[in-house]
């Protein structure tokens, strides 16, 4: 009788340890869920972010075309888009620039051109 | 030129993939370099229809593993003349299709960026005629990016009911998202009237599905008794498949396919 007791207690003890440590491990889980919701924030906003198809099929009609344009093209100049979306010339320098500004795509200067290519993930292998 | 032709339906057994390896095949052996990719990672089935053997992948590839050359297998000598044929292969293996079918988000991502490397590669670089990636029915991640950089897709289809308004219904609701050039080929039509030279036929299905038809395939046994064995414009030259091959590869070249499919809409939408 004595022994059951003993060993009971000796159960409980170690219950309510695990019960501890649970509730230290889910503080830690909450931890890092709001700290991948605050990085998930930061990522759309990062200038690198590569262009994905869901990202296009959530844009607006408009930058949309603009955008796979740049993708079907890899690299172009905004008069060369324009001829392709039958777009001023103007209007779509005015949208890859937006696209520039959200991140997606990349300018870039050469002479007197100015190109604009897909901002991509990193070249290296892994 | 179409230099990224996109193989793509809403339902499987339609014909993609006989159909890719005998245009790849037939562009080859009209002196083309080209290349064929296997896009469909959840059924891959063009390293059974090659009868190829390779270590690479193109899981690979996209995973950032290798570059684009060690995936190519060169298949020039099965194709007589100065063309080139090369094909990158889809991992059949079920840890691999299990590994594409988990992956997430962040890779998905990168997949379109690896896509565009691979067209810029090919095609800027080591100057390819023809690209030609054999796609998952519906709409899979893969296929979704592949449509969106093709300069055509060649959507076939049957006259299955299910599939026909399947078929309809991506056309009206997703291509037109992306006003991708498209072609229509009707793959084993039973009616003797669906031919792609009978000009009623032609206008009745460009009326129905709003995009131009690159062709209407009968039902050939030998096609599907030949399980890939053959290369039809290699091997049998001279068979009506093969015949009709030609027919759709000459649309391709002289771009038939002008219409763009969306084009109407984009213009009530935007102008």
């Amino acid at each position: 009788m004595y022994r059951q007791e003993g060993i009971g207690k000796k159960h409980l003890a170690i219950l309510e340890k695990i019960k501890a440590n649970l509730e230290k491990l889910n503080e830690k889980m909450d931890i890092l869920i709001e700290l991948r919701q605050v990085n998930e924030k930061d990522t759309l906003k990062l200038p690198d972010a590569p262009l994905d198809v869901i990202t296009l099929l959530n844009m607006p009609d408009h930058l949309r075309k603009t955008a796979v344009a740049i993708c079907r093209n890899g690299r172009a100049t905004a008069e060369e888009i324009a001829n392709q979306t039958n777009r001023a010339r103007a209007m779509e320098s005015s949208y890859l620039n937006q696209l520039v500004i959200m991140g997606y795509i990349k300018k870039q200067r050469k002479g007197k051109k100015t190109q604009f290519y897909l901002a991509k993930d990193g070249g290296e292998l892994l | 030129m179409s230099k990224l032709i996109v193989v793509h339906s809403y339902k499987g057994g339609t014909g993609k993939t006989i159909m890719s390896v005998n245009l790849a095949a037939l562009f080859a052996k009209r002196g083309k370099k080209v290349a064929i990719f296997d896009l469909d990672f959840r059924a891959p089935s063009l390293f059974a229809i090659l009868r190829a053997e390779t270590r690479v992948w193109l899981n690979d590839y996209l995973n950032k593993k290798c570059e684009i050359n060690n995936v190519l297998i060169d298949l020039s000598s099965r194709i007589s003349g100065e063309g080139k044929l090369y094909a990158g292969l889809a991992d059949p293996s079920p840890a691999a299709m299990q590994d594409m079918a988990t992956k997430g988000s962040e890779w998905g991502k990168r997949v379109l960026s690896r896509l565009i490397s691979l067209k810029e590669e090919l095609i800027g670089v080591q100057k390819f005629d023809y690209i030609i990636f054999d796609t998952s029915p519906g709409l899979q991640y893969s296929s979704m990016n592949a449509i969106v950089l093709a300069d055509l897709v060649v959507l076939t289809t049957t006259g299955d009911c299910s599939d026909v308004n399947g078929t309809k219904r991506m056309l009206s609701e997703f291509y037109t998202m992306w006003e991708t050039k498209t072609g229509l080929v009707i793959n084993k039509v039973l009616d003797d009237e669906a031919r792609s030279n009978n000009a009623e036929y032609v206008k009745r299905i460009e009326e129905e599905y709003n995009v131009p038809l690159l062709g209407a395939m009968p039902c050939f046994c030998e096609v599907l008794k030949a399980e890939g064995r053959y290369l039809f414009p290699q091997d049998k030259p001279d068979h009506p498949f093969t015949g009709l091959l030609y027919e759709i590869a000459d649309r391709i070249e002289k771009k038939h396919y002008t219409l763009t499919c969306g084009i109407q809409k984009h213009h009530q939408n935007t102008v």
